[in-house]
């Protein structure tokens, strides 16, 4: 089967012919920062570009202390930030209330309180385990952590990493977004997601110029 | 808590609460607050905890004094202890049967209903949230919406520019309106109204109100119209654009509604076009994660029942194809598969496409070998209960597809299996839902009589046949009926030894007409195909049942048992000439009130197959070749019965006229060898 193909001056002459407001593109850019909670460069955005926020820039500050104290790794800080913001929402999170636990062991274990983490384990996580079965996977292998002296090369070393921190700082914002009935994902995301699905499905059918990397979104020529 | 935080312990925390005496004051009393309320969200372990430190009568008693003072106009640092108290409360009656009841107990609602109006926002915000708490859980007592002042409350609430306030006001509502004067008095009172305009709103506030709304119009046909009135159908309108939201839940929300109001009030959500949608929506709201998905297949069931051309639309888009995607997932919930069995099963009521269809190859898995039948009958022993009534009764609608029972596309010695297992079930409902299904199947699979009685089958029906429950005694008893449907006489004579002469005739003097009429029936099969009595009764038998027959074909307590009794005895009129004689003594006699005779009374029956049994007996009764049927006609022109035959040539019912021509034939040949 023969696939079409499409020469660079034919797609770049498509591209041109498609017309995208600057107006849709700040709000795309906006809602980007505002969803992550980017309040400062939200506030510097609005001022240069005009586009409204859409909410209470206050509500994003609010948002981003919480968020900033779990990425530093203060779990019981974001805790007490998020109760005040809204009591309801770890009430009705059961698996993000059990994963802020979790990122608590996990930051005793970080710095070495080793008896500290035990008793926690012991006092606030094995509940969460018997209220809950479907923790008990994840609940076991955090705490077989304690078990290891490497820690960071363990088999599940990851959850050390920053990324489980910035896991569960994600979990945190979509839940507080969703309380303030705001959509908790950016559109900007989808949207990379949804180029890279169509040039995928385009790929069966026709040769043409493909953005292979989405941070530079240069052209490569048509393989045919 | 790590052992270093040592005043965090809950004792201790709890002793430092309270009002007066040894509890804390000030900033140690809201650093206390504040340490309660962090330590018990999220956490139910930490709420039991706490509820049996007593810490919740305490920390009303908190609210109470702060809220008095600071109506007195004290100070601004009461609200902070307003907040956290308030928070605290609610954690406690959320999710925790035990927080809600001692938060009721301790008298926190008013106490919370009068912050509402506090001049602080956040004051207001933690009261309104904590009622919310409390008043999503069923043990909240109801808001007397009949009372005036109570309504004209709420009605303040709902015009609130707080949307937590106004979330709590819908909150209340929905959960306190119950019956058709209380959704009456709120309509009147202009809530739904303000309902709508509130869809408006942020998106939970649609979805509050959603809920509202179909609290309010549900099953109350008035409510509903005059909802489908509001601004000339603007508000239906906003209904059916919410049916495309962005959100699920919110898609999840209106549909529910709009079925409400269909149910309620057809004419105004009568169109097939809003119907069809609404099946399409539903459809696609299946493949959500958590709840929606969950209780999407529920709302498509109640949108679809009993109505066969939305079947139809639901089949067009291969809605069963994508119920039965969801049977082969390996790990499954209970509500969601209860929920998609439910909808199946409705789907498999009336229309043969739609069973076909499931049952058809087409709908196989990834994995060819299993079928979606086989899925359904495994269902059949889930730990959940809903879930075997739903797969049970699934089973059932499927197995009324005469085309695959003959196919034999049903046959298959698990279903008979699970569900004779099922008639042990401890609940009544799906006992009844098995015998459903095993009365569908044993009539055409032959081959599945013998299943049923090796797994004990037979037996468990004939101890159900004796129930106290009538349901139970008349289902049971129609399954070895048909069972007994065109039996050999190796399964007939299990019968009868399992059912007992004892049982069997105290079914027929039951004292319920369906069940006698069963039992007529069953005795029907039994006979049915033998050329005398020594085939299948004894001699004491025989004149039991025939006593028991006779004597309901006189006491004649419904149709249904007289056109089956008749059946009996044509039967019976078909045998010896001794058999004959005795059957034609039962129909011509009469008692000292001179009432007519059976015969003279099931002839002149509205009833044409009451009639026509009566026909057929006659028929057997003076048929020429055998010996005694002159002096059987003579007995018969006695008591007038030829003359009531010659008064009904023109029987409007066809099958009637010929077997009554018949008859009269036979007779006349008789008059005319006498004479």
């Amino acid at each position: 089967m023969s696939k079409k193909v499409i020469t660079r001056d034919e797609w770049e002459r498509k591209l041109k012919d498609v017309k995208i407001t600057k107006e849709d593109m700040n709000k795309l850019i906006m809602n980007f920062l505002v969803t992550e909670g980017y309040v400062d460069t939200a506030e510097k955005f609005r001022i240069e570009s005009g586009t409204e926020p859409g909410v209470d820039l206050a509500t994003i500050t609010d948002r981003m202390t919480v968020k900033q104290a779990l990425q530093s790794g203060n779990v019981e800080d974001a805790i007490e930030k998020v109760n005040d913001l809204n009591p309801t929402i770890l009430d009705t999170n059961p698996q993000l209330y059990f994963h802020l636990q979790q990122q608590r062991l996990i930051e005793l274990i970080r710095s070495g309180k080793i008896e500290e983490a035990l008793e926690f384990a012991q006092e606030e996580l094995a509940p969460r385990g018997e209220e809950n079965q479907s923790f008990l996977e994840e609940l076991e292998k955090t705490v077989a952590l304690l078990v290891f002296e490497d820690v960071k090369n363990c088999p599940y070393g990851d959850l050390l990493d920053v990324s489980q921190r910035l896991k569960t700082a994600s979990e945190l914002n979509a839940a507080i977004l969703t309380s303030q009935s705001h959509e908790k994902d950016p559109k900007l995301p989808s949207l990379l997601k949804k180029l890279i699905w169509t040039q995928n499905q385009l790929d069966e059918k026709a040769a043409y110029p493909k953005i292979n990397n989405l941070t530079t979104a240069a052209l490569d020529d048509p393989v045919v | 808590m790590p052992s270093s935080a040592v005043t965090n312990r809950p004792e201790e925390v709890t002793a430092r609460l309270g009002v007066g005496g040894g509890a804390a004051q000030g900033e140690a009393l809201l650093k206390a607050l504040r340490e309660v309320k962090n330590q018990i969200i999220g956490n139910k372990t930490k709420k039991l905890l706490y509820l049996q430190l007593g810490a919740v009568p305490k920390i009303v008693s908190v609210l109470a004094a702060s809220v008095a003072s600071s109506l007195g106009g004290a100070g601004l640092e009461d609200a902070p202890v307003i907040v956290q108290a308030a928070a605290a409360i609610g954690s406690f009656a959320c999710g925790v049967e035990d927080g809600v009841r001692a938060v009721l107990d301790a008298g926190a609602v008013p106490h919370l209903i009068s912050i509402l109006s506090h001049h602080d926002d956040k004051v207001v915000d933690a009261g309104a949230r904590s009622l919310k708490m409390i008043f999503q859980s069923k043990m909240a007592p109801k808001y007397d919406v009949l009372q005036d002042k109570n309504l004209n409350f709420i009605l303040s609430l709902l015009d609130s520019d707080n949307e937590n306030v106004t979330e709590l006001a819908a909150c209340i509502i929905a959960h306190s309106c119950e019956t058709n004067e209380e959704q009456k008095a709120l309509c009147d009172a202009g809530v739904l109204q303000r309902l709508v305009s509130l869809l408006g709103g942020s998106s939970n506030q649609k979805d509050a109100c959603l809920e509202c709304i179909k609290a309010v119009v549900k099953d109350n046909s008035e409510v509903s119209s005059r909802f489908s009135c509001i601004g000339n159908g603007k508000a239906l309108k906003a209904l059916s654009d919410l049916i495309q939201d962005r959100y699920p839940y919110t898609r999840l929300l209106s549909c529910k509604c709009l079925i409400a109001i269909g149910h309620a009030s057809p004419s105004y959500v009568e169109e097939l076009q809003i119907k069809t949608k609404l099946v399409l929506v539903l459809a696609e709201l299946l493949e959500e994660p958590g709840r929606v998905g969950d209780e999407a297949p529920f709302s498509l069931k109640k949108l679809i029942a009993d109505n066969e051309e939305l079947h139809k639309q639901a089949l067009s888009i291969n809605v069963i194809e994508k119920l039965c995607n969801f049977l082969h997932m390996s790990s499954i919930q209970s509500r969601r598969l209860q929920g998609i069995l439910l909808a199946l099963s409705e789907l498999c009521s009336k229309l043969e496409k739609c069973r076909c269809q499931l049952l058809s190859p087409q709908v196989y898995s990834l994995n060819l070998e299993v079928r979606v039948l086989d899925l359904v009958i495994d269902s059949l022993e889930h730990d959940c209960a809903e879930v075997r009534a739903a797969a049970c009764i699934c089973i059932r609608n499927i197995t009324r597809s005469l085309k695959n029972l003959s196919a034999g596309s049903l046959s298959n010695e698990a279903v008979v299996i699970r569900l004779v297992q099922l008639l042990y079930d401890p609940s009544s409902s799906i006992q009844l839902v098995a015998l459903g299904a095993l009365c569908n199947i044993i009539v055409i699979c032959a081959s599945r009589k013998s299943v049923l009685i090796r797994c004990g089958g037979v037996s468990q029906l004939v101890r159900l046949s004796t129930s106290m429950d009538s349901t139970l005694r008349l289902k049971s008893l129609s399954v070895l009926r048909n069972f007994l449907f065109l039996a050999n006489t190796t399964d007939k004579e299990c019968i009868l030894k399992e059912l007992s002469l004892h049982t069997l005739v105290s079914l027929l003097n039951d004292a319920e007409h369906s069940i006698q009429e069963q039992a007529l029936a069953l005795v029907n099969n039994l006979i049915d195909g033998c050329s005398s009595v020594e085939h299948i009764f004894t001699e004491k038998c025989y004149s039991l049942i025939l006593d028991a027959v006779t004597r309901q074909l006189k006491q004649a307590s419904s149709l249904g048992v007289c056109i089956q009794g008749m059946f009996v005895l044509s039967n019976i009129a078909a045998w010896s000439d001794f058999d004959k004689d005795s059957v034609t003594d039962y129909l011509i006699a009469y008692d000292d009130n001179h009432k007519p005779s059976l015969a003279i009374k099931f002839l002149q029956s509205n009833d044409k197959s009451l009639r026509l049994a009566s026909l057929w007996c006659l028929l057997n009764l003076t048929n020429p070749s055998s010996a005694g049927s002159s002096r059987r006609v003579t007995k018969l022109q006695t008591a007038g019965i030829i003359f009531q035959l010659k008064s009904m040539l023109n029987d409007p019912c066809s099958d009637c006229k010929l077997r009554l021509r018949m008859v009269l034939e036979q007779c006349t040949e008789f008059e005319t060898s006498q004479a």
